[in-house]
């Protein structure tokens, strides 16, 4: 039995399909302004690259920011049951998730079972996003995907104080003229982004085992800043930590396929 | 005798080449990440427009943001004192300057006796700033000069409330979900970060004749919104880009002698 899981986020869409309980294939594309296109483009190559057609699913599940406008999902599920359900999924020890977004940072919490507890989410701000994340290294002149590694090599890491995305682009653009080490702002970079994760991760109450999933779990520099500041490992997923939404969509689609006359 | 301004700004590079009091050459770079090396590039690319050369030139003074990493300068001055040398050289009535940059705002107010009576620099939010716009911009997957130029025929601005750039730009896709014209939320953008703008400015007092410089007072929308909101015309600055006049100030100041030397 085939069901798909499609993630619309406001940087990056994913799609998972599954049959019988493993995973078929994924893909992960650049979110274009238009959520439908970017939904349908990236489910159109998923599929065509496992040789399927949108006729064998039976049951595809959307979530994230576009989920209610999919017009090929016969359902959705929100964001935080979808990253629930993929992290436990994957990782049945985790207790609380990171999820490191796009344009939003969500802490989440799940009870022995495994089962959804309580969640926080930031709306005011979007620093500890990977919006954020982009901007800053776009003001350093990295690709986002290098400020991990680069990071790593850092051996006086800048400290970087304001919340605020815009104003440390500023504070990161001086550290630029004043020729700082491009691996020493990068650590800086994403020691502060750890920080405003953590910082709602506490607010929520943190259980053990902890992980992170979105784009931003990629990300070396942070994790090891995560793990020093709880002290503790990361969960390992097997699987890419930014599909993670959309296995949990897959997950659940196929949950519902198994129930007919299914709507929610 | 040759004399040139250099304005390191923190997104763009701009510099003036002039002869005496005539303008020979004006550029403007934009650049990423090296602004050292944007200096360098934007002067040779005036002084080469300019037909001279480094050694041609008497004396080059740097502004901006990056003015003390301008490695050709001959000295630094503040930004603010070279667009006032500038403006007032332009158009002699105006009294109260907005520049909008990339990532700062100024605005000042300048006495009948041509000194500056008061100012208000901020760069501390991006809200009102070409970093807003470029931001909005690129989310509407389009080029800032041509949605600036395409939106003005706009009738309906949506209203866009979030002062947080990362959180308007949310705003904005969800616009674009719902199915709204782009020109539209353009628009809406325009007329809030004027509204900022408005906001700014009246930190200080609003005399005429007022002028908008820096490279957001080519916006043609937001300068359009601008006027609405203040209820008044902007000066005209006799068709100079706004966007050089830092480093056309600065080589004005340099032809007149640094102040304070």
């Amino acid at each position: 039995m085939i069901a798909a899981g499609c993630d619309v986020g406001a940087l990056t869409t994913k799609a998972v399909v599954m049959n019988d309980g493993a995973i078929l294939g994924y893909e992960i594309a650049r979110s274009r302004a238009r959520a439908v296109l970017s939904a349908t483009g990236v489910m159109d190559r998923l599929l065509g690259r496992l040789d399927l057609s949108w006729d064998d699913i039976q049951h595809c599940v959307s979530t994230g920011y576009g989920r209610n406008i999919m017009p090929f999902a016969r359902s959705d599920v929100s964001e935080i049951s979808a990253h629930a359900r993929g992290a436990a999924w994957l990782a049945p020890g985790v207790r609380t998730i990171i999820d490191g977004g796009g344009q939003d940072c969500k802490a989440i919490r799940l009870d022995e079972k495994g089962t959804l507890e309580d969640f926080r989410m930031n709306t005011k701000c979007a620093a500890g996003t990977g919006r954020a994340l982009e901007l800053m290294a776009d003001s350093l002149g990295v690709d986002v995907s290098q400020l991990g590694p680069l990071s790593l090599e850092a051996t006086d890491p800048v400290v970087l104080q304001n919340p605020c995305c815009i104003i440390t682009e500023i504070e990161i653009r001086h550290l630029v003229l004043e020729e700082v080490d491009s691996a020493n702002i990068a650590a800086g970079i994403n020691d502060i982004t750890a920080r405003r994760m953590l910082g709602l991760a506490r607010n929520l109450g943190i259980r053990h085992d902890v992980a992170v999933t979105g784009g931003i779990a990629k990300n070396a520099g942070i994790v090891s800043c995560l793990e020093r500041a709880l002290g503790a490992e990361l969960v390992k997923f097997s699987e890419d930590p930014q599909i993670i939404g959309a296995l949990g969509a897959a997950l659940i689609a196929a949950d519902r396929a198994g129930r007919p006359g299914h709507h929610e | 005798m040759i004399y040139a301004g250099c304005d390191l700004g923190i997104l763009s590079a701009k510099a003036a080449v002039i002869r005496n009091g005539d303008v020979l050459a004006f550029e403007i770079l934009p650049y990423r990440n090296l602004p050292r090396q944007a200096a360098v590039e934007v002067m040779d690319k005036a002084l080469a427009a300019a037909g001279v050369t480094r050694e041609d030139v008497e004396y080059c003074l740097a502004t901006g943001f990056g003015k003390k990493a301008v490695a050709h300068a001959d000295g630094a001055v503040p930004h603010i004192m070279c667009l006032q040398r500038a403006v007032l050289g332009l158009n002699p009535g105006v009294r109260t300057v907005i520049d909008v940059g990339g990532h700062s705002f100024t605005a000042f107010n300048i006495g009948d006796n041509g000194k500056i009576t008061e100012s208000s620099i901020t760069d501390m939010c991006a809200a009102g700033t070409g970093k807003y716009l470029e931001v909005m911009a690129s989310a509407l997957e389009m080029p800032v000069e041509e949605l600036s130029q395409a939106s003005l025929k706009s009738k309906n601005p949506l209203p866009v409330t979030s002062q947080c750039v990362i959180l308007a730009e949310s705003d904005l896709i969800t616009y674009v979900n719902d199915g709204h014209d782009e020109l539209d939320i353009f628009a809406g953008i325009a007329s809030s970060v004027a509204a900022k703008i408005v906001g700014l400015v009246k930190r200080i007092s609003v005399n005429e004749e007022i002028a908008m410089t820096g490279g957001v007072a080519k916006n043609g929308i937001v300068a359009r919104e601008l006027e609405r909101g203040l209820g008044l015309k902007l000066a005209n600055l006799g068709g100079v880009d706004p966007q050089v006049l830092g480093a056309y100030g600065a080589a004005l100041l340099a032809r007149e002698g640094e102040p304070g030397l």
